[in-house]
């Protein structure tokens, strides 16, 4: 049990990470606005609904605002809370605008004490009916202020996201967990080719094969992910996705090659050669891939991301021990394949 | 060759759980804020761990089954 | 200087060799001219985009079936020769060079003959011929080590491909990028990262080749 306290820690931190990766709800959030485009000078009522929200079990008034832009902003006429996800407010949209543009983007705000304050950054269209100078009179603004703050552990609500934002730590984990087992790998197969000890090279090949699998299942829970996000399974100028892909086709043509020999030492020294190889050309890909063209993927062009706001505190806290755990359950499993393959190959000696 | 026919095998079996899962209706898996994906997606990887377990299971037995043999 | 000297011998000896079976070159000549054909009149017309794809895979079919011999052809008895004689460092050198200078050959010809069989959109000649030159040199790299992985399985000829293809990937898409930009396809002001991204990768791949080369060859 001493040695083995680390499989232990590894189930315990993957039970730690699916219990609250699963659990934890989100923050509140406005799931969508009717009528989103809007004219200016005219009063119009939008039907709000919340997700996760509790309108109507606050002490304080739900206050909402149309954002224009940093400085100015619409405070709502009249609220009418349904239930505790929707909720018709009224706005008196002023003909002034103190914009230039004939059609602004603005944003929703919603703020109570309860769900503390939501955003619905760029919803709303504001068409301007008629053109009236930026500078004039007839606008009052209504600064945001006072926001409340949703306390307690929640992870962050974003568009499109919505839950699949849980992902983050069923699949993004497997990538990292991949890397960390096929660099192991590279670094078993320099040890078999300075000592020549068979134990090396099965112990390289199980990393791989392990490596191979979570790569697979990265790759597949990926394209589950980005069919619903973006709308395709595959984008080809992507890093992350490319290299899974071009690693597994390294890996799958490894495990051919150590399939055409017959002999034990010789099929473990030029595995061990094609490995390292292998490894260090598709090193490159991680500079080459981004330069291509724009991305979808997290992290490029406005989509949802890594690190800033989309991994908060909360997330790193689910994360973090997420990447570990799948890191020790592979290394793990590796050890099972590789007594496995070290079993097999003392039968053959026989 | 025999280990590339079953990686083969698998990622046979990983595209039509990716099919099943994709093949709900898009109504449904974008229900209660798109929670059936991170269903799909830790069922996907479930099949994945239990389809390797089967694998190195059924390598064990072949293993037992020569040394029972010698 | 001993191991220069050696390289010397070696790429004569490649050179001689070439000349002596003129038929492995004259084959990949032909191939190169039919598979231009081939696509040519599948395609008709071949549109800028077209072309720049269809002219790398050309190359890299090439490449594969020029450089998949360069282990093969001598016999284990002679290779144990050359190994008690050379060391492998000068092997895989002046096996590396004369593939780079077939392969630039073999580039050149197929651009010409492209060119002539379905029009030069070409705008910039010295970034598409830094490519085809430093195409040439990663593919020789690449390809070579992995001719010497593989003569040493049984089945070399499906295994070459298929270990080197994913391999290749990252030059073949820096390469297709970069003469992307040399037809104008594309605007993009940083064409000495790509350039600099193409150097690094024959770097790595050229030092990775001298450190494990020694371990293949040694049996």
């Amino acid at each position: 049990m001493r040695k083995n306290w680390w499989k232990a820690l590894g189930v315990v931190i993957l039970i730690y990470t699916y219990t609250a990766g699963l659990l934890i709800p989100l923050k509140p959030g406005i799931l969508s606005v009717n009528p989103s485009n809007l004219n200016s000078g005219e009063e119009v009522t939008l039907t709000v609904i919340g997700y996760n929200t509790f309108f109507t079990k606050t002490e304080s008034e739900l206050r909402a605002w149309i954002k224009l832009d940093n400085e100015h902003a619409i405070s709502a006429t009249k609220i009418e809370l349904v239930n505790d996800t929707k909720a018709h407010v009224s706005f008196n949209i002023p003909s002034n605008l103190p914009t230039e543009d004939k059609v602004t983007d603005a944003s929703l705000v919603i703020d109570n004490d309860q769900d503390g304050a939501m955003v619905l950054p760029s919803k709303l269209t504001i068409k301007k009916t008629i053109d009236v100078n930026p500078n004039a009179e007839g606008w009052t603004n209504a600064p945001i202020t006072d926001l409340n703050r949703k306390t307690g552990f929640s992870f962050p609500f974003r568009g499109i996201l919505y839950e699949t934002i849980r992902n983050t730590y069923f699949h993004v984990c497997l990538w990292f967990a991949m890397i960390i087992l096929l660099i192991t790998s590279v670094v078993h197969s320099f040890k078999y080719l300075r000592n020549f000890r068979m134990e090396d090279d099965q112990k390289s090949m199980s990393f791989t094969m392990v490596g191979t699998l979570f790569g697979m299942l990265g790759i597949i829970t990926g394209s589950i992910w980005a069919k619903d996000t973006w709308g395709t399974y595959w984008t080809w100028e992507e890093v992350k996705l490319n290299m899974t892909a071009i690693a597994l086709l390294i890996y799958l043509a490894y495990f051919v090659l150590r399939s055409s020999f017959d002999d034990y030492e010789k099929r473990a020294r030029i595995a061990a050669v094609y490995n390292i190889f292998a490894f260090a050309a598709l090193i490159p890909l991680i500079f080459v891939i981004p330069r291509l063209t724009d991305s979808l993927h997290p992290g490029n062009g406005g989509n949802p991301a890594m690190g800033g706001e989309d991994l908060d505190n909360t997330m790193r806290m689910v994360f973090y021990p997420a990447i570990i755990g799948w890191t020790l359950v592979g290394v793990w499993i590796s050890q099972i394949v590789f007594r496995i393959q070290r079993l097999k190959e003392k039968i053959m000696e026989f | 060759m025999k280990k590339a026919k079953i990686f083969l095998q698998f990622i046979l079996f990983f595209f039509c759980s990716n099919l099943i899962a994709q093949t709900e209706n898009p109504d449904f898996a974008r229900s209660i804020g798109k929670i059936y994906v991170v269903v799909a997606v830790i069922v996907a990887i479930f099949i994945g761990i239990i389809a390797f377990l089967i694998y190195l299971d059924r390598k064990l037995t072949k293993l037992e089954n020569q040394i029972n043999n010698k | 200087m001993i191991v220069l000297k050696e390289i010397i011998y070696l790429l004569r000896k490649e050179i001689l060799l070439e000349w002596r079976q003129k038929y492995a070159i004259s084959g990949i000549l032909l191939y190169v001219l039919s598979t231009v054909f081939v696509v040519y009149t599948s395609f008709k017309k071949v549109e800028p985009n077209a072309w720049n794809t269809l002219f790398w895979i050309i190359i890299l079919f090439a490449s594969v079936n020029a450089i998949a011999k360069s282990f093969v052809q001598e016999n284990s008895s002679r290779q144990l020769y050359y190994y008690s004689l050379a060391n492998p460092t000068a092997i895989i050198l002046s096996k590396i060079i004369y593939n780079s200078g077939l392969l630039l050959f073999l580039s050149f010809l197929s651009f010409i003959v492209f060119a002539l069989v379905a029009g030069n959109p070409v705008k910039d000649n010295f970034h598409f011929f830094a490519a085809l030159f430093l195409g040439s040199i990663g593919f020789s790299i690449t390809f070579t080590f992995i001719s010497a992985i593989s003569a040493k399985a049984n089945n070399s000829a499906t295994l070459m491909a298929i270990l080197s293809f994913p391999i290749i990937i990252p030059i073949i898409l820096t390469l297709i990028k970069l003469s992307a930009n040399a037809l104008r396809l594309m605007q993009d002001t940083a064409v000495w990262k790509d350039i600099a991204t193409l150097l690094a990768i024959d770097l790595i791949l050229i030092t990775m080749t001298f450190i494990l080369f020694p371990f293949l060859w040694k049996d």
